[in-house]
């Protein structure tokens, strides 16, 4: 199992519930993975988590084989790795194009960079627009750009937290595909959250259903009904 | 369990630094509070007996009638201001913030010097028509005269905040009621009044605050205060304990004020952004009702701000010869130098204590917050007593250490600039300290943990991302605190070093000492610089919603 989510709990300091209750989840390596569940679900504070901007009050969770939490330790969200495509993607305003994915690139050399900023605007198909700044690029530009940008490190994990809710519906169609294309010729690990179906049937390889901070599991997409299961939450392997 | 989970988020240098100016903000508080309850004084018994009754008195007078007045004043033009048009509105709307670049002391001895036999009123009536006028009826050294001053030169606080209130949240309820057939009488003091409340009394605790800080206007006008008697015990008698003991007095007052306000603003706060923000469509007045309200903000705005204005103008003229040489400028580098070294390290240490609290959102950040916000509550004159006595203290445990590096074991740190700006840092911290929170409540997280999920750290990420997005609260935070410092009277006056002068100790001196018209240049000087800013800020925060 290339991640393993073990009982993970977590409650915002605010909130007297638990907000994630005991959930469990594990990804192969390779996989893009769906969480599908309705607004206020915890999709999102997953995502957190998992990065580690937020810290679980009980569990544990390993990626790649390595322990990023536990009762003992805490990697830092810096030191984790992984690549997050925001919901409202958060290009930093002040920097153009080249500059915000150059961000992350942190160790390589001068042509390296330059050389790698080059591949993946490549991948994304915005070859000509390195010198842009972000105000300067339509929604669905700004959307390719922060997935280039979380792409560029070559993360071992890529988290995208609703990557097409602020695009109107003909864009999201024409690039739900693109964006499974993009992903699958990278080969990087995925995990995906959205509240649309269609979305998750379009790119994820396996869906899960998340209700009330716990996780539901789904092999295959066509075995996904209209009405939510009422068993226990389980263990997926 | 949860500990170690939660370790590695605080153990940057943030949290380091955060903890260190806590414990400096804190120090000389404690010290004080500590010794109102151990150290013995000689003179207390005394004080408390004979001083201290006229203290209470002379306080409870100055804030209850300064307080009732800058309500009555600040909330009607707030509600003339933003409910109608009337001729110049535009230009009031912010002229009449402009009292606040006049410290009360400087107005306090202009108007003496308008006022009293040589001055320009009396002059005018003896020479031009004869007229001897009663002394009494143009005494303005007085209890009343001081309340005078303070209400005229403090009331835009007031102002400020019910206006911005009002502007921004009153306008479906002030419509509403207008709908339902009140006239504009009963709406300001059955809907504006009462729904202004958590504002209003936002805006008249700073009036009080300033009040009980003041020190160089009820001195001139020889009204004994808190600041006055700590001055006086402690130079006079030189008495530090009693001074202490004076202070801690004063501090329980400003934490009674401070309860006070938490529990008349009520839940809600004063500004609670609602998402939709619709302004107030003013009213447009004509005929006589639109020059009474111009005559109304007029007045104001030429007692508070243009006469004493025109007058130290005047008087710049006549001295200016006679002021401006080389000792003035040393006092204007020194003016400018202790402001700018002062403001920089409030605008640093702001933005950790500002970074590591919006890192965590946790009871340990929010109270290094609070106590960063506490020392603008404070009085200066105690301040000044709580930082003279750590800085002592430390030097005495250093004599050891100067001793061995062949230096003379005298009092070193507690001579030196460097006790002066801590001082200030820690008086004037919580005013770099809202503008730059508020700078990254704007920016909020997201662009934050982007840059960390590109796998930069906290620091770095503070200087490639945070720092930039909120340049404009680092700059506009640095500048209040550049204008509070260049203003600032008891602290310098108590705490500068030996033959040290300031644009305000010189101003102060020079109308101490019965020269009036001397004090005028630094005086201008520090009125021009801000009514400059607050020029700035008005422009700024008008066009800020667009
Ligand atoms: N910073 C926060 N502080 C307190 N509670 C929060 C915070 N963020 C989210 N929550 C709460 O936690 C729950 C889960 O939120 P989360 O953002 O994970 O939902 P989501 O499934 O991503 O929803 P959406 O589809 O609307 O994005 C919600 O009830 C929400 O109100
Ligand atoms: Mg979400």
């Amino acid at each position: 199992m290339y991640i393993q989510i073990k009982d993970l709990c977590f409650r915002y300091g605010n909130s007297k519930m638990n907000t994630i209750r005991n959930f469990n989840l594990s990804v192969n390596q390779g996989q893009i993975v769906s969480i599908l569940g309705e607004s206020g679900s915890g999709k999102s504070t997953i995502l957190r988590l998992l990065c580690g901007l937020e810290t679980p009050s009980q569990g544990v969770i390993s990626i790649g084989g390595k322990t990023v939490t536990d009762d003992r330790s805490f990697v830092l969200p810096e030191k984790r790795g992984i690549g997050m495509v925001f919901q409202d993607y958060a290009l930093f305003p002040h920097m153009t194009v080249a500059e915000n994915i150059q961000f992350g690139l942190k160790g390589f050399g001068r042509k390296a960079k330059k050389q790698r900023v080059e591949e993946v605007l490549d991948l994304v198909n915005m070859k000509d627009f390195s010198k842009r700044y972000p105000h300067e690029l339509s929604g669905g530009q700004q959307q390719r750009i922060a997935l280039a940008r979380a792409l560029a490190p070559k993360p071992s994990l890529l988290l995208l937290d609703e990557p097409f809710s602020n695009l109107d519906a003909d864009l999201q169609i024409k690039i739900r595909s693109e964006l499974r294309d993009i992903i699958k010729k990278t080969g990087i690990t995925s995990i995906f959250v959205t509240h649309d179906r269609e979305d998750s049937k379009a790119i994820a390889d396996r869906i899960i259903t998340m209700r009330d901070g716990s996780a539901y599991d789904w092999d295959s997409i066509c075995t996904i009904k209209s009405e939510f299961p009422e068993e226990q939450p389980m263990t997926i392997s | 369990m949860k500990l170690f989970r939660k370790l590695p988020g605080y153990a940057n240098i943030w949290s380091w630094l955060s903890l260190m100016i806590v414990v400096l903000i804190l120090m000389p508080n404690i010290t004080i509070l500590l010794n109102f309850f151990t150290e013995k004084a000689e003179n207390w018994g005394h004080i408390q007996e004979f001083i201290l009754p006229d203290l209470l008195k002379n306080t409870s007078l100055l804030m209850v009638f300064t307080g009732v007045l800058s309500i009555l004043i600040g909330t009607s033009l707030a509600w003339l201001v933003s409910a109608y048009d009337f001729p110049m509105k535009r230009f009031f709307k912010w002229a009449l913030i402009l009292p606040l670049a006049i410290p009360p002391y400087i107005a306090g001895y202009t108007y003496n010097g308008i006022l009293n036999y040589t001055g320009v009123i009396q002059t005018t009536l003896r020479n031009q028509w004869g007229i001897e006028v009663d002394q009494k009826y143009f005494d303005i050294l007085t209890l009343p005269g001081a309340v005078f001053i303070f209400t005229l030169f403090l009331f835009p606080y007031v102002y400020t905040i019910t206006r911005a209130f009002l502007a921004n949240q009153s306008a479906s309820i002030v419509e509403n009621a207008r709908l339902l057939g009140r006239n504009a009488w009963e709406v300001y003091f059955r809907i504006v009044l009462p729904i202004s409340r958590g504002a209003i009394v936002g805006g008249v605790s700073l009036v009080l605050l300033e009040v009980l800080n003041d020190y160089g206007l009820v001195q001139y006008f020889g009204v004994p205060t808190f600041s006055t008697a700590i001055f006086q015990t402690w130079f006079g008698m030189n008495d530090l304990t009693s001074a202490i003991k004076l202070s801690a007095t004063l501090m329980f007052i400003v934490f009674g004020i401070l309860i006070l306000e938490k529990v008349l603003r009520g839940r809600k706060k004063y500004s609670y952004a609602s998402a939709k923000v619709r302004p107030l469509t003013p009213v447009r007045l004509k005929g006589v009702k639109a020059w009474t309200a111009f005559s109304y903000a007029f007045v104001i705005f030429s007692l508070g701000f243009l006469i004493p204005f025109i007058q130290l103008v005047d008087w710049m003229f006549l001295t200016f010869d006679k002021i401006a040489s080389p000792e003035f400028t040393s006092l204007l580098t020194n003016s400018l130098l202790v402001s700018f070294v002062g403001a920089a390290m409030i605008v640093v240490f702001a933005v950790i204590i500002a970074n590591f609290a919006r890192m965590h959102q946790s009871i340990v950040s929010k109270s290094a917050a609070r106590v960063t916000i506490l020392g603008y509550s404070i009085p200066g004159a105690v301040i000044a007593v709580g930082i003279s006595t750590v800085f002592i203290q430390i030097d005495q445990w250093l004599f050891g250490f100067y001793d061995w590096v062949g230096m003379d074991p005298t009092l070193v740190l507690s001579t030196s600039l460097f006790m002066l700006i801590s001082a200030y840092v820690i008086r004037f911290l919580a005013i770099g300290y809202n503008s730059i929170e508020s700078g990254f409540d704007k920016v909020g997280h997201q662009f934050t943990e982007a840059s960390r999920m590109l796998g930069m750290n906290v620091t770095q990420t503070f200087f490639k991302v945070d720092a930039r997005m909120i340049r404009g609260s680092l700059i506009s935070g640095f500048i209040l605190a550049f204008i509070e410092i260049l203003k600032e009277l008891p602290l310098t006056l108590i705490l500068r070093p030996f033959n040290f002068d300031t644009l305000s100790t010189k101003a102060f001196q020079y109308a101490s000492d019965e020269q009036i018209h001397e004090a005028s240049l630094a005086s201008i000087i520090i009125v021009i610089i801000s009514g400059i800013a607050i020029y700035i800020f008005h422009q700024v925060l008008e066009k800020e919603p667009n």
